[in-house]
């Protein structure tokens, strides 16, 4: 025994002593309140410290407010556009989609080439160099990389590319490698997840790009900073009316940024798991703490009944169960402050895989802390003081008392003694399950809650899954997919057809538009697919697989909800591309699609639209894998050619990216998980063993073997832990799919899918943390000194 | 510790041989010696009731010769097989086919009838009598479907004894009885182990504070300060009943 100083008070000793004879129960307590606390601390961690970091960057960096594209216009109206009230800054550049053949890759890279202002660094969007240095405006062929894309290409500053500019070759050197505010989460056109090896970036000094696409003294974009607490939609129509003549193409609100909005959703979708996952593991965990806590204190009931008989007031008592309560959790609190921060650092940094940043802000905030340990820990105080209260009403004389063997003569017991095959141990168990209806379903809700927590965690990897094989195995089956430089007719078509090996070519067309639906506008793409295709298809999530409509639109669910509109109603639609034709269309049919897929039109509908002969932006190519590389050596000299993405590409890049991130996001949730579902079956197993330890031992004097007596115990373990598990598979089920239409934004529509296997794993992992518990709960059993249970008084 | 069993070639005429019996708790200036090299021999079919002030000796030496503890030192055998060299799993088969325990708080298994109480035993026992036989040897073959909350002492502890001689052990220990019930209740409770004992021929070895109680037993043990002081038998064996206290 540790010796204690003597000033200490005898209930503070009782309590030090407690707290080393519960030492094993308070660790696995101590588990379940770090799961819970770190589960929180993580995500408003990891959530926090990307929208700090976001907003430093775009800050310092001088990310554009408007981005505005045209087809060409001169320089001077740049000067036009500062004018407009509100424009702070604006800076006018060159934009091109170029294809690149870099050395060791079988196929065409997919590029986009920006020019760089004479000055050198852009005053809008400006860039971080990581690398070498910046072009020197006199070198034509010097160019600046992103630097993700340089790493995945091993490209360093100094080597060559080929690169095929407007119909083009030219030789690049590339001098050093950026990030740039514009291309935190970089995807290629039309592509929804970054593949680094196949998308890259480059800067060029604008001279020379000019030279290159013939368009001196002229941009065809324009980037623009506003003042502080300008009217954003008045500059952006001021815009779009100086530059309609140009063939402006819709100015857009940073919101609408492509690697914007991604990083928007992604913050939405964190939002949503750390505003509904982390206070659901924090509740849980606090309920199965005061659970555990209630039977601790219940089990000192004789104490307390004498504490109360000797004159000592309930709100001593109470202050000791308290403090019992705070100490047993203190441990967890820091636990988890320390591994949430710790993870949360680490995902943060994780996400930088596809979210590029050039550095990290973490920031938890003190309030994240400070919340979470006071909801722990009143929740922990609430549980112990409602069991004191109760029993120190009841004790006081019954503890003076000889033992009253609880009265087990209810209903249900009497039935169990009427099933005439049931031998004694098992009578035991079920009727000590009887007794206490509510606390055995206590037991079985904290088993659900745990393992609905674990089949949730583990179960988001199956939304990403179903959605992987919805766009790449459903929707896109195409092997290659490739962009034009310009819309071309059906001769490029026959082209690409005639290529050794190329066994199907379908056609697609894509035009920019804005829809409007009364006050209700956005700025999107429609596009024309063809109804009997085969390599790129429309999947609704609810009905499988459809066709375009006859006649009229298809709007994505997404951006019918944005514009307020249903079957049969009208949109305008205005095209800023080709002739630019402005009309009205009846909305014909409403896809669920997990991706937004804007708007649709049938492909032959879409040269009446245009007021054109029918042609193509691009088009799905089925090829033969054994001629891969020589379709693809020829793609990459065909200067019509300005976009490249390969099915199997893109699956992998899924795979390293979200796959890897997801899956670090989830295995530590499973992890809390898993703890918590440790804690609560080891704590149910320890308090059922205090609480039989003596009719246990009665059982091996009167000559029970070790095994017959632990099914008593065991027997009552493993029905409890059975009972939870339908219920935590439902409650799974359905917090799953919760938090799965919360993460949906206007960019994806998670699908929600909750696999066999994830369920049949997460029950396995309780059933296998059941049985660890009960084998240390079993030694301990069988350590149970015989003569000194029984010599106690019950 | 463990030592080869040895057993003796001569059939033994005695249940239990008992020589130099020891039991020390701690080490050191600490130890306590709480029995002292113990010899004795004990019958068949005896009653023997084992007096002595608390921390005597009385329970550490039944709970040794009971199967419930180990000794320190010396050797009991039982029917010629010595138990002081028995494990742990082969003390539960003693336990569980020999002999029986009676303790002063009845140590009733709270969510069984009285009747399931006794069937605890029952079932584990190689020729046992029904409970219902076991019951009504104690006298309570009315209240056999009660559960322990609904009985008084008395009777709780009847069942406890009931549960003990359902099994027909060879020996029957009881540590304090009667200690936590009245006078009454308890001669009930003593007469229900005295018929066990005449008419079963259990073996029964009771430990009490009680001297009255003595009267009815065969041969007395008093223990003090962990040695056995004084060894004689009753020639004048009495009812329960007609016992006073």
């Amino acid at each position: 025994m540790v010796s204690l100083p003597q000033w200490m008070g005898a209930l503070d000793r009782k309590l030090l002593r407690d707290i080393w004879r519960l030492r094993s129960q308070a660790l696995a307590i101590a588990l379940v309140i770090a799961a819970g606390i770190g589960m929180v601390v993580m995500s408003f961690g990891m959530m926090r410290s990307l929208e700090a970091t976001r907003d430093a960057y775009y800050d310092r960096y001088r990310f554009a407010d408007i981005f505005a594209s045209a087809k060409r216009f001169p320089e001077s109206l740049i000067g036009d556009v500062r004018a407009i009230d509100g424009v702070s800054i604006v800076e006018g550049r060159l934009t091109t989609a170029a294809t690149l053949d870099v050395p060791g890759m079988a196929e065409p890279v997919t590029a986009i080439i920006h020019s760089l202002p004479a000055t050198g660094m852009p005053r809008v969007n400006a860039l971080v160099l990581r690398s070498g240095r910046m072009p020197d405006p006199r070198q034509p062929d010097e160019v600046l990389a992103s630097e993700k894309f340089a790493d995945a290409a091993r490209i360093a500053p100094g080597d060559m590319i080929e690169a095929l500019v407007y119909g083009k070759k030219q030789n690049l050197r590339v001098v050093g490698t950026v990030l740039s505010p514009e291309y935190v989460y970089a995807i290629g056109p039309g592509q929804i997840f970054p593949d680094n090896r196949r998308f890259g970036i480059l800067w060029m000094g604008e001279e020379h790009l000019a030279a290159a696409l013939n368009s001196t003294n002229a941009y065809n974009e324009a980037l623009i900073r506003l003042e502080r607490g300008a009217a954003e939609q008045d500059v952006i129509d001021r815009v779009d009316v100086l530059l309609e003549r140009y063939g402006g193409r819709g100015a857009i609100p940073r919101r609408d940024q492509i690697s914007d909005r991604f990083l928007a959703n992604e913050m939405v979708q964190l939002n949503s798991m750390t505003a509904i996952l982390p206070p659901i593991f924090l509740g849980v965990a606090a309920f199965l703490i005061n659970m555990v806590l209630s039977r601790l204190v219940e089990s000192e009931r004789e104490i307390i009944g004498l504490l109360t008989a000797f004159g000592y007031r309930s709100r001593t008592i109470m202050a000791h169960y308290a403090k019992l309560a705070l100490v047993l959790s203190l441990p967890g609190l820091v636990m988890g402050m320390m591994l949430g921060n710790w993870m949360g650092r680490g995902l943060a940094g994780m996400f930088q895989k596809y979210y590029v940043f050039p550095f990290l802000n973490y920031r938890a905030g003190f309030d994240v802390y400070f919340v979470s340990c006071l909801v722990a820990i009143l929740v922990v105080l609430i549980g112990a003081a409602q069991t004191v209260r109760k029993i120190g009403k009841l004790t006081a004389a019954e503890a003076m008392r000889p033992p009253v063997p609880p009265n087990y003569s209810g209903g249900f017991a009497r039935l169990i003694g009427k099933i005439k095959r049931l031998d004694e141990p098992t009578r035991i168990i079920l009727r000590g399950l009887v007794r206490r209806p509510v606390r055995t379903l206590l037991g079985a809700f904290g088993v659900a809650a745990a393992l609905g927590l674990y089949v949730t965690s583990a179960g988001s990897m199956d939304n990403v899954d179903l959605m992987t094989d919805m766009l790449f195995n459903q929707a896109n089956r195409a092997d290659v997919n490739v962009t034009f430089a310009e819309p071309r007719d059906e001769r490029v078509l026959f082209e690409l057809a005639r290529l050794p090996g190329v066994m199907r070519v379908e056609p697609v067309r894509s035009v920019s538009a804005t829809f409007r639906a009364g006050h209700r506008s956005r700025t999107e793409s429609l596009t024309g697919i063809e109804p009997a295709g085969d390599l790129n298809r429309l999947i609704d999530m609810d009905d499988g697989l459809t066709q375009p409509p006859v006649r009229g639109l298809m709007l994505s669910s997404i951006l019918s909800g944005q514009l307020g509109v249903e079957i049969g109603d009208k949109v305008q639609v205005e095209i800023t591309d080709g002739r630019r034709p402005h009309l009205t269309m009846p909305v014909a049919d409403i896809l669920k699609s997990p991706v937004a897929n804007p708007a649709i039109v049938k492909f032959d509908q879409l040269g009446p639209i245009m007021r054109e002969t029918p042609l193509a932006s691009g088009a799905y190519l089925s090829i033969d894998p054994n001629h891969a590389e020589t379709i693809y050596r020829q793609l990459k000299d065909m200067p019509i050619i300005a976009g490249f993405s390969r099915r199997a590409a893109a699956l992998t890049g899924i795979e390293e990216t979200i796959g890897e991130t997801m899956g670090v996001v989830s295995l530590f949730n499973t992890g809390f998980a898993a703890l918590i579902v440790f804690g609560v079956v080891y704590n149910n197993a320890r308090i059922s063993l205090a609480e039989r330890a003596r009719d246990l031992v009665s059982l091996r004097v009167l000559g029970y073997r070790r095994p017959e007596v632990s099914y008593i115990l065991l027997g009552e373990l493993a029905l409890i832990v059975i009972a939870g598990l339908p219920l935590g598979i439902v409650f799974g089920y359905y917090l799953s799919r919760y938090l799965t239409a919360s993460m949906s934004g206007d960019l994806f529509i998670l699908p929600f899918a909750l696999s066999a296997e994830t369920v049949a794993v997460a029950v396995l992992v309780v059933l296998v943390t059941a049985a660890i518990s009960a084998l240390f709960v079993r030694s301990r059993l069988d350590r149970l000194d015989l003569v000194t249970v029984l010599k106690t008084r019950e | 510790m463990r030592r080869a069993a040895s057993v003796r070639a001569d059939p033994p005429e005695d249940l239990y041989s008992i020589r130099g019996l020891t039991k020390v708790y701690g080490e050191g200036p600490t130890a306590v010696h709480a029995l002292r090299g113990i010899d004795l021999d004990l019958p068949r079919s005896a009653m023997v009731v084992l007096l002595g002030a608390s921390g005597s000796g009385k329970s550490t030496f039944l709970n040794i010769v009971g199967g419930l503890d180990d000794a320190t030192d010396g050797q009991v055998w039982f029917e010629g097989q010595e138990l002081t060299a028995l494990g742990p799993a082969e003390l539960t088969e003693y336990r569980r086919n020999s002999v029986s325990f009676v303790f002063q708080f009845y140590n009733l298994v709270a969510s069984l009838t009285a009747r399931e109480n006794v069937a605890l035993i029952t079932e584990i026992a190689e020729d046992p009598m029904t409970p219902e036989d076991a019951l009504s040897l104690v006298g309570l073959e009315n209240r056999i479907d009660h559960f322990p909350s609904q009985l008084s002492g008395g009777e709780q502890q009847r069942v406890a004894i009931a549960r003990a001689i359902a099994k027909r052990p060879k020996v029957m220990f009881c540590d304090e009885p009667t200690g936590a019930l009245d006078s009454q209740t308890g001669v009930i409770v003593l007469d229900a182990l005295d018929q066990v004992n005449r008419e079963l021929g259990t073996t029964t070895l009771l430990i009490t504070h009680n001297v009255v109680i003595a009267e009815m037993a065969d041969r007395l043990l008093r223990f003090a300060d962990g040695a056995l002081v004084e060894d004689r038998d009753n020639a004048d064996r009495k009812s329960p009943s007609e016992l006073q206290w």
